[in-house]
């Protein structure tokens, strides 16, 4: 009953959070060339929409096409259930839940991979081509800052990885935190196709990578597409916001309002970098990525060095 | 609490020389380097926990002043009359160096771990971090085919070495005011290889070609 | 433990059950059985057309001999049904004898194979000479010298590498694997490459104090196997061969497995040695399961488009969707995603080598890190293969009308394929299923057979960690399935879903669009092997689109093995050379070879009475 409670509440935060995000990183954006913007609560008001619409499905496509917005999105939900509120444990907690954390990952990309083939247009295919090119740098360069976490923490929960309750020690791990916290950040902004990798802004010529996979979505079913890919920018930045921010007040309540104001603090940054920079053009793409993966790899070095 | 800043820094500096790696505009680069070099000219103030003599400060003065903001400023003054702002064809992919140089940085932490040197703590990441940058700086010259991108390796070199006379900075304090003049020399030398690169360039290639090289890169 | 023994000539006859063979023999009973019940109805088609009888002797034979190579406990009668296994499935490769690649396949396989036969007689008669018997258990309670040890793990690594497909060894995989009939290919990639699998496990059996170094050096072939096995795979454009590479990658996963257990043994850790074992042991059911899934479906596929190229095809979901819902099930298991089986077997492996992160020394705990992450790499490339053949053949539209022809109206619920390939497809499918959401039963007999390798008393293994762990996971599946069952309600109430018709794909406003214009295998998988190409021999012929009026062009690309074209077509060619010196210069007269002989005879009795 204790575990139902804290996963309706938990869903209750996530699921009003991520959309507040997205609506901040609008807003910065808007802000910073200048704009008044849309409000922040506009996309809340879109998904309320798109969920009135009807859905216009292709003759070309099969079940796939339907199954893929439900198969995202629950893997999602069930995803936002592994992101410990700070002090707030996680309603889902054990020893290698980070495995399951990355494959469940795998099982939406599984799926929106083949629904963007199912579509039967090129371009659908592109998208999915390229999702599967750069996943394979973020997932590897993921599990390397889970190796330096797992090694840090001496845990392979993702709660006590990024010292949801007890923060990792800044003094202690400072070096290696540097080098994690950068490379995760860079690992946020390509997952969530954010700008230095993809152009979440429109549908077509920009955009190259996930809103062109969803591009034959309508109604309800881009709805749930559009609303996991929120939920999934909260979910790497609620991992971000603990090793971030090492303060715990111990008290569920204020504790949140830390967590909340990381959590915007990150989608503030994410606006400014997307307003001051230009998307890569797709080879550098990989670079970054690489350079996330160096970068964790020499956090790695530096942590075996620190057990010498 | 010192060992932290001092760790943290070189982290940064060996940070600093895995981003100039992965980047190609030579602006970024520049910027990306004179950063660095903050970096390392501040590292002596944490070594030696603030208490500097007057000569000492001295030396940190210098070191900053001439590699954040004397060197960059003349690459970037050499840059402006580069044709090609950004790097076209490097030898190793820039991906491939990124690899290349994180197996670098584990190289550079074994031969750390089993160099014996007097003065130093064995979780002081001073002496690895700063054969590091050396591996990194070195990779960037061999691996990049513009001038101003080998000089930026040259100068990163510089750093790790610089960096590595600090970690032996009680040690021998002459080494360090050698390193100095060292530097000063070697922004000397910088500015003839650059200059005498870019009359080479000039000289070499006709204004078609540089206009199309242009073309590729923006 | 049951026991047999019995009085042959030239050995004892005798077989043993025990934690590690039941493994094997459950999934050579369940795979063969589904095998058997598939062939009944996928060679009806070539009845009358050639004897079947050979075929299905053979088959039987093959069965037979399976048993007995893992029921063994003696070496003869191991070799012996080796022998046999060899020679059986040589026979049911070259089902199609009359065509020339086949029968050049199946001679590769025997080839290889039968190295890999004079590695194990090296190895056997090492360690029969050092043991005095030829009795496994004899053997097993012999301590070996550290040298002996190493020169067994060497051969045993040779030989049964060869026939379990570690990665330079592999090349007679994708050739043998597209010859055969498709249940045969499922029986080869389920159950026979796991057979060399089952000897190795049997050599860490029996050689309890094998050398530091075997660990990593098992852990690092799982890596590169594993790793080339899946980037080949990605390029390879033929359905059988891609799956045939497939089992390349998951042997890979399986030999991680057992490299970890290795290393926890050698550390003194028994939980990470028989959680890394029982890992690597539930692979290699898991994999017979779904990878003989894929095989029958793929062959499925193959029948009724009469080819095997991926780009060829498109939309066969229209056509065969009850195939394409199994496939889907398959390519799910194989990429090791939650509910599904693969991921209870991977997540065994990343538990282990994540605990031998934390609790072994530096240099292993790197291993472990390098394990890690090539796990990772190849689960990624593998959804990248999996979703690039699935999106390629089942889904879309038909890219060439000549291989896809037929339509299937949308009312038509009927199955898609005999009811005799159907049904074993679908217990393969149901089995894959029930593993990957209540897998206690398999869980506790891998958990089994990895503290029966570990070799230290079980009761002083708690296996609590995982299985709690496993708890967790499964209740997390469920939560999932919960989830979406809440999701799909959501979507479906209030929707007007009928309302719409059904139109044509949005195209961005281009007209001028034909199915041909959809994304190819070869351009999904380019990117990747692009970026890796100074690892792959990856080639591209042919050329761009250029002008504002381009000329009629064709390009190509494809990955080329490198084990085989630099490293076994060389060696080969020198051999062949070599040879055709020795024929021109043999001496034609029986009575020289008799001279041989005698001297041979005489250099062996000198031997023996120096």
């Amino acid at each position: 009953m204790l575990l139902l409670k804290s996963i309706v509440l938990q869903w209750l935060y996530v699921g009003l959070m991520a959309p507040f995000l997205c609506g901040v990183i609008i807003k910065t954006k808007a802000l910073v060339v200048g704009r008044v913007g849309p409000p922040l609560f506009q996309p809340f008001y879109d998904l309320l929409k798109l969920t009135r619409k009807q859905n216009v499905y292709s003759q070309t496509t099969t079940f796939i096409f339907r199954c893929a917005p439900v198969v995202v999105l629950s893997s999602l939900l069930i995803l936002s259930l592994f992101i410990p509120l700070i002090s707030q444990p996680a309603p889902i907690r054990f020893a290698g839940d980070i495995l399951m954390f990355v494959y469940l990952l795998g099982i939406g990309r599984f799926f929106l991979i083949a629904s963007s083939f199912d579509t039967g247009f090129s371009f659908a295919g592109m998208g999915a081509s390229r999702e599967a090119f750069f996943s394979c740098f973020t997932e590897v360069a993921f599990f390397m800052n889970l190796i330096i976490l797992a090694l840090l923490a001496q845990s392979i929960s993702l709660s006590q990885m990024i010292g949801a309750s007890t923060p990792l020690s800044w003094p202690l791990f400072g070096p290696a935190l540097i080098l994690v916290v950068s490379s995760l950040f860079l690992i946020l902004l390509a997952e969530n196709g954010r700008i230095p990798v993809d152009d979440p802004a429109t549908h077509l010529e920009l955009t190259m990578i996930h809103e062109v996979m969803i591009l034959d979505y309508s109604g309800r079913d881009l709805a749930a597409m559009l609303y996991g890919a929120m939920l999934k920018f909260l979910i790497f930045a609620g991992i971000l916001v603990p090793l971030l921010v090492p303060v715990r007040l111990g008290q569920a309540f204020p504790d949140l309002l830390v967590f909340t104001a990381g959590l915007i603090a990150i989608a503030v940054l994410v606006g400014i970098i997307e307003s001051i920079m230009a998307r890569l053009r797709l080879n550098r793409v990989r670079h970054l990525l690489l350079a996330a993966f160096a970068l964790a790899f020499f956090g790695f070095i530096v942590t075996l060095w620190s057990r010498l | 609490m010192m060992t932290t800043w001092i760790n943290a820094s070189c982290i940064l500096v060996v940070f600093l020389a895995l981003s100039i790696l992965a980047s190609y505009r030579m602006a970024g680069m520049i910027h990306l380097f004179a950063a660095q070099s903050l970096v390392v000219g501040l590292v002596p103030l944490f070594l030696r926990q603030f208490s500097l003599s007057q000569n000492d400060l001295m030396i940190v003065a210098i070191t900053i002043v001439s590699k954040s903001f004397i060197t960059p400023n003349i690459l970037f003054w050499a840059i402006r009359h580069v044709p090609t702002r950004a790097e076209v064809k490097p030898l190793i992919g820039i991906g491939a160096s990124l690899l290349v140089s994180a197996l670098l940085i584990a190289v550079a932490f074994w031969v750390a771990a089993s160099l014996q040197l007097p003065g130093l703590s064995k979780s002081n990441l001073v002496l690895p971090c700063s054969l590091a940058a050396v591996l990194l700086g070195f990779m960037l010259l061999v691996t990049r085919t513009r001038a101003i991108s080998q000089v930026v390796g040259y100068l990163v070199m510089e750093n790790g070495i610089f960096l590595f006379a600090l970690s032996l900075f009680d040690a021998m304090p002459i080494l360090i005011e050698m390193g100095i003049l060292l530097d000063v020399f070697v922004a000397v030398f910088i500015m003839a290889i650059v200059v005498n690169h870019i009359n080479e360039e000039f000289s070499r290639q006709p204004m078609t070609l540089v206009r199309s090289k242009m073309g590729e890169n923006t | 433990m049951i026991r047999f023994a019995w009085q042959v000539p030239f050995g004892e006859f005798s077989l043993k059950l025990d934690p590690l063979n039941l493994i094997f023999l459950l999934s050579i009973a369940v795979v063969t059985l589904c095998a058997g019940l598939y062939a009944g109805s996928y060679m009806r088609a070539y009845r009358g057309v050639r004897s079947l009888a050979a075929h299905a002797f053979f088959f039987s034979v093959l069965i037979l001999s399976l048993v007995l190579v893992v029921t063994a406990n003696h070496v003869l009668l191991f070799l012996g049904a080796w022998e046999l296994m060899a020679v059986a499935t040589y026979f049911l490769i070259i089902f199609h004898e009359e065509k020339n690649s086949v029968r050049r396949s199946g001679f590769l396989y025997l080839i290889a194979t039968h190295c890999g036969t004079f590695c194990l007689l090296a190895m056997f008669f090492l360690m029969a000479q050092a043991a005095g018997s030829m009795d496994f258990d004899r053997i097993a309670a012999t301590a070996f010298s550290p040298a002996a040890a190493s020169v067994i793990f060497i051969l045993a690594l040779l030989g049964f590498g060869v026939k379990a497909g570690f990665f330079p060894l592999h090349i007679w995989l994708p050739h043998a694997h597209p010859a055969a009939p498709s249940h045969v290919s499922a029986l080869l990639s389920g159950v026979a490459i796991k057979i060399g699998i089952y000897g190795l496990c049997r050599i860490i059996a029996i050689v309890p104090t094998l050398p530091d170094w075997c660990g990593y050096f098992l852990l690092m072939i799982g890596v590169v196997s594993g790793l080339m096995g899946v980037l080949y795979a990605l390029g390879q454009h033929e359905l059988k061969k891609f799956l045939a590479y497939h089992s390349v990658e998951n042997i890979g996963i399986i030999a991680l497995g057992l490299g970890v257990g290795l290393l926890g043994r050698t550390h003194q850790q028994p939980f990470i040695a028989a959680l890394g074992f029982a890992g690597g042991l539930f692979h290699v059911l898991n994999h017979s399961l779904f990878k003989a899934l894929l095989f029958f479906s793929a062959g499925a596929v193959m029948r009724k488009t009469g080819t095997g190229a991926i780009d060829q095809m498109g939309g066969v979901a229209k056509l065969m969707p009850w195939t394409s819902g199994l496939f889907l099930i398959g390519a799910l298991s194989i990429c090791g995603l939650p509910l599904f089986n693969g991921f209870v077997s991977e997540f065994f492996v990343y538990f282990a080598l994540f605990q031998g992160l934390l609790l072994f020394p530096l240099k292993s705990a790197a291993f472990c890190a390098i394990g890690i992450l090539s796990l990772a790499l190849m689960g990624c490339l593998a959804l990248a293969c999996f979703t690039k053949v699935y999106g390629i053949v089942f889904l879309g539209e038909a890219r060439n009308p000549d291989v896809v022809t037929s339509t299937r109206s949308p009312q038509d619920r009927g199955l898609d394929l005999p009811a005799g390939m159907f049904f074993p497809m679908l217990v393969l499918a149901g089995l894959c299923i029930w593993i990957g959401l209540c897998p206690w039963f398999i869980a506790r007999l891998t958990w089994q057979a990895g503290t029966y390798l570990t070799a230290v008393n079980p009761a002083f293994i708690s296996g609590q960690k995982i299985f709690s762990a496993l708890g967790q996971v499964i209740a997390v599946s469920f939560g999932l399935l919960g989830i979406m069952t809440m999701v799909l309600l959501f979507q479906r109430i209030g929707s007007r879903i009928a309302a719409l018709p059904r139109r044509e794909t949005w195209r961005c406003g281009f007209s001028g669009f034909t199915p041909r214009l959809q994304y190819t295998a070869a351009s999904f998988a380019r990117s990747i092997l692009e970026c890796l190409k100074t690892i792959l021999v990856f080639r591209k012929t042919g050329s761009a689109v250029l002008g504002e009026f381009p000329a009629r062009v064709s390009l190509a690309s494809g990955v080329h093995d490198a084990a085989e074209d630099f490293v076994f077509r060389p060696f080969y060619g020198r051999l062949r050379d070599l040879a055709k010196g020795i024929q021109k210069n043999r001496l034609r007269y029986t009575q020289v070879y008799l001279i041989y002989i005698l001297f041979f005879l005489v250099f062996l009795i000198v031997l023996k009475f120096r």
